[in-house]
């Protein structure tokens, strides 16, 4: 097959092993002298830990813990603040404290039970609104940021001003529901631990086992598994487990399996951060804005992780996709004693756009003016400088996609039908709403040139068969076949002579980790140039190979210190519209029309992108109304899918979308990033659409039946 | 450690099943899909049974749907596929029946187990409550009938005798003309769901009169809530009901709902909800016989 566009569609590399049911998932796997592995965890959410009493192990079984890991006790990701196994304080119900391993899950889900760990109890903070209270009690301030316009410029202004308008908003957990939960296998081999699992990030793996194992770069070695989904649950998270198999396999000198089944899963592994977004605006007497000051507090939970880059990314979302004058903003995460939170698809941004189309909505209601009319006023041009002093550099199709789907939805006549809808109907009412975002590509800051260093490699046979050695994971989005795609269109070759095998960190090269929406853009560019270059340099008949490392494109410099400078080299955009009824007797919502249009610079894979498109927009509508996650007294509410509630193909319409060209010079093909973009305006677009069939105002997400009932009877009570 | 294999059986015939049940008590298995979940007992180990287990979702003494007069008899073993497909099943049942979980569990689950799992929250209850469902309960010393109301005796319990098994459920006089029956389950999403509230209402109007009406409330308590004395004071009132019968009604069932907030809903939600689907039901103008 030979790819005339590079945007038309071939059959997925993985796509039989996926159909037919045969590629084996790492809980499928069994090696030799392998045991299993079951984690004896806390049942406290603050405490102190006093003794542990293990039953009488049956020969064969084990128990693993802080003292059998050879070097120190934590998680390698930012902060040394995540235990591998917790032996002093437990900060939050869940915390792996033993590992026993065995042969036998039945044996070892038995002996767990007989664990008795005894802890000193100390009062745990619960939620984000106590954390909110605690702020100024040590450590409970995990990280915090601030930049923008001074506050006495601010403060001056909003002494002139017309009206100060100020709303607080939440907005809660969200569950990656990946469809294949956490796994991970150490295989024990004399001089070498290799690591096998479902995982997005290898050589944050790796660079967890050499400092959990204080070993040898050649004695650690992380494999990818097919993976069934990650959505950024398997970006930190896997480098946890991966420790507890490493440590306990080198401990016990057996492979050790750890798998978790769905409840386990859902109850202890990291989730999207729930935040509060206080917004301080100050208003001319039209309702126009003269200034706006943005708020952000998440909850870390008990570890830091990857949160204060969470909350890097949110705030630079903080404005959303406008042009806003003498803008300021400050953030926080805050330490509760509940599970940790962590990577999540949009990485901060979904909750900051909630947040700001929210409020821009309110705003509109306040001046009168229809809200997407509103909202364009504001929109970023090219040129525009960002709101942390950088450029929005490239051309800006946002105007053009939201005339398009002014036209495909007959917007204004829909409002019509629905108004005259709603008089008559007294049980259901239908709403229209639309959400304007973007979403930056690759790392925020200079991450790419000074942490993450990225390096490709092209191996080319004897016989002309191509091997692309990165250590990108696909994780269902499609990179096995994009990245060859890319390879293949620039070597000329068919897509069939172009390979990328599982990655391995013994053969492949640091290309970074598989997050951040950078792979296409930014690994497939360092691909697209070394098949160049193999392209000049190519012999047949001999073995080649080629490397390329990254190069950074001079912009702004970014200073994390001052919150300057432009925080990523490429935006893509897109504008959601979506019309729905809700039932007032239920409260219930069902979505009617879904449109979507989006510019990613040049789509690589047509249906891989509407695959992105369909499943990102799914995930993002959902976490606006319909999947809610609660903790109560430290423990997560909601251990099954069906009591979590993410949506089925019945809760999800035909997705309308079309995706604009902007070619973008330094992706490949022009590509940019998609995979997050996708999510980040289901959640804006589905409360202002509930708002609009309601007449009525929300300060969070999801509007769940619950919140919409409550709702309408304050309503009802208003009106008398 | 060898654990002891549970023993089970698969008989040919319902009349072996039943001598076996008079000889030993037995898990009894239809579907299994609520079996199988109860009884799971962690990831790569196989299902610890408290008892011998018992299939019984093959026995073609249990699958027959059938009218007697103006009863339709509904083997407990039918499969929600099965009845879905079947021209006797009441529209209404369909209804419900299409609102479980998804298509696979329709496939395996039958109306027979959602009645002896007696959750709480079982789909299709409400409306057999307001059908008078009977059931009919076969042994070895021979066939007693109950009311669904009074064999459902609580979450997860029924007046079920070891030595027997429900055969059939028999929907009274279901094919008589004239009654508007409405089925609303509540779920957080509309397929694979645990209902937070269910809602079954029946009414049968003869020229503008009540002649009988019937509800019923899933979710929202121990078992399903359903009032014979509030049904009783609506009977003889005429369509549409003045306002003061539909707030006397309603203001009966608020006192009776009494449900309780978990990781599904909140108790003010399911009852709120289970009120405003009832209010709605009395407002209607005109109900058309279905």
């Amino acid at each position: 097959m030979s790819l005339k566009d590079i945007s038309t569609s071939v059959p997925k590399k993985d796509h039989s092993g996926k159909v037919s049911g045969q590629l084996p998932y790492i809980s499928d796997v069994k090696v030799e002298n392998m045991v299993y592995g079951v984690l004896v965890r806390s049942q406290v959410a603050y405490g102190k830990i006093i003794s542990i009493q293990l039953p009488n192990l049956p020969e064969g079984y084990e128990a693993v813990g802080a003292e059998d890991i050879p070097g120190p006790n934590f998680v390698k990701i930012i902060k040394e603040d995540q235990p591998i196994f917790a032996n002093e304080w437990v900060n939050y119900i869940g915390e792996p404290i033993l590992m026993l391993v065995g042969k036998d899950l039945n044996i070892l889900y038995s002996l767990l039970k007989e664990v008795k760990v005894i802890i000193e109890e100390h009062q745990a903070i619960y939620t984000l609104d106590e954390a909110i209270k605690q702020k100024s009690a040590a450590g409970v301030i995990m990280a915090s940021y601030e930049f923008g316009e001074s506050l006495e410029t601010v403060s001056a202004i909003e002494q002139g001003a017309h009206q100060i308008i100020e709303e607080e908003y939440d907005t809660g957990y969200q569950e990656h529901v990946y469809l294949e939960p956490q796994g991970m296998l150490a295989i024990y081999k004399d001089d070498e631990i290799e690591v096998q699992g479902s995982m997005q990030c290898l050589y944050y793996i790796k660079n967890a086992l050499l400092s959990a194992l204080a070993c040898g770069d050649d004695e650690v070695r992380v494999v990818q598994s097919p993976t069934g989904g990650g959505f950024g649950g398997k970006e930190e998270f896997p480098s946890m487990m991966a420790c507890h198999v490493a440590v306990a396999a080198r401990a016990v000198k057996k492979s050790v399996m750890l798998v978790f089944d769905r409840s386990e899963d859902m109850v202890v592994t990291t989730k999207r951060h729930p935040a509060k977004l206080n917004y301080r605006t100050a208003l001319d007497k039209v309702g126009n804005i003269l200034s706006l000051s943005v708020e952000i507090f998440l909850d870390g939970g008990a570890n830091v992780g990857l949160s204060s880059v969470v909350l890097q990314r949110a705030l630079i979302n903080s404005a959303g996709v406008y042009k806003i004058p003498h803008f300021h903003a400050k953030g926080y995460v805050l330490k509760t004693n509940t599970v940790p939170n962590g990577a999540f698809r949009g990485f901060g941004a979904p909750q900051s756009f909630a947040g700001i189309e929210s409020h821009l909505g309110h705003l509109s209601k306040l001046a009168n003016i229809e809200p997407l009319e509103y909202k364009r006023k504001y929109l970023v041009k090219q040129g525009d400088p960002t709101i942390t002093k950088g450029i929005f550099r490239d051309p800006i199709l946002v105007e053009d996609m939201i005339e398009d789907l002014l036209k495909t939805s007959e917007y204004k006549k829909k409002k019509q039908e629905f108004q005259r809808f709603n008089q008559q109907n007294l049980r259901y009412k239908k709403g229209i709403g639309t959400s304007l975002f973007l979403h930056g590509c690759g790392f925020t800051g200079s991450g790419e040139r000074d942490h993450i260093k990225a390096t490709v490699k092209l191996v080319k046979s004897k016989d002309g068969i191509v091997m692309l050695k990165i250590s990108n994971s696909d994780m269902g989005q499609g990179i096995l076949t994009t990245l060859c795609k890319i390879v293949a269109k620039e070597l000329d070759l068919p897509y069939e002579d172009v390979l990328y095998p599982y990655p391995d960190t013994k053969v492949v090269p640091d290309s970074g980790p598989t997050v951040a929406s950078r792979t296409t853009m930014i690994v497939g560019k360092l691909l697209e140039r070394a098949a160049k270059k193999l392209k000049a340099q190519w012999q047949s008949g001999v073995d080649q190979e080629v490397v390329e490392h990254y190069v950074h494109r001079e912009m702004i410099p970014w200073d994390e210190k001052t919150f300057t400078g432009d925080a990523y080299p490429a935006y893509s955009w897109g504008v959601n519209f979506v019309e729905l009824e809700v039932d007032t007797l239920t409260g219930n919502v069902k979505l009617e029309k879904v449109y979507g249009n989006y510019e990613v610079g040049k789509v690589i894979d047509d249906r891989i992108m509407k695959g992105q498109i369909d499943g990102g927009l799914a995930q993002g509508l959902a976490y606006g109304y319909l999947e809610k996650m609660t903790s109560k007294q430290g423990k997560i509410q909601q251990k099954s899918i069906s009591d979590y509630g993410p949506p089925t193909s019945l809760d999800v319409v035909p997705i309308e979308s079309k995706v604009f060209d902007n070619p973008y010079a330094d992706g490949p093909y022009g590509a940019k990033g998609a995979g997050e973009l996708t999510l980040i305006g289901g959640a804006p677009a589905v409360q202002a659409a509930i708002e609009d069939a309601l007449h009525t105002t929300f300060q969070q997400i999801p509007i769940t039946p619950e919140v919409i009932i409550e709702s309408l009877w304050m309503k009802e009570g208003e009106e008398g | 450690m060898v654990e002891k294999m549970t023993a089970t059986y698969r008989f040919d015939r319902l009349e072996q099943t039943l001598s076996q049940l008079n000889r030993e008590d037995c898990l009894i298995m239809a579907g299994g899909t609520d079996i199988m979940v109860l009884h799971k007992s962690g990831r790569g180990v196989p299902l610890k049974l408290p008892k011998p287990l018992i299939f019984i979702d093959h026995l073609s003494e249990l699958k027959q749907v059938f009218q007697n007069h103006k009863d339709i008899h509904i083997g407990a073993c039918c499969t929600y596929s099965e009845l879905l497909e079947h021209p006797l099943i009441p529209v209404s049942l369909k209804n419900a029946i299409k609102t479980i979980a998804a298509p696979a569990i329709r496939n395996r689950g039958t109306l027979g187990g959602n009645i002896c799992n007696a959750s709480p929250a079982g789909d299709t209850l409400p409306l057999l409550y307001v059908y008078n469902a009977k059931l009919l309960l076969r042994s070895v010393t021979g066939d007693r009938i109950v009311e669904i109301s009074d064999f459902i005796q609580g979450p997860r319990r029924v007046q079920r005798y070891q030595n027997e098994i429900l055969a059939e459920i028999i929907l009274p006089s279901v094919l008589e003309e004239g009654a508007y029956v409405v089925f609303e389950k509540v779920g957080n999403r509309n397929a694979d769901a645990i209902a937070k509230v269910g809602f079954a209402g029946y009414i049968r109007i003869n020229e503008a009169r009540i002649e009988d009406v019937r509800f019923a409330f899933g979710a929202v308590g121990p078992t399903m809530v359903r009032s014979i004395d509030i049904e009783r004071k609506l009977v003889g009132k005429t369509i549409p009901l003045a306002d003061a019968d539909i707030v006397q009604v309603v203001a009966g069932f608020d006192k009776i709902i009494r449900p309780i907030d978990d990781q599904r809903s909140t108790a003010t939600y399911r009852k709120t909800v289970a009120l405003n689907l009832l209010r709605y039901f009395l407002s209607m103008k005109q109900y058309q016989a279905n």
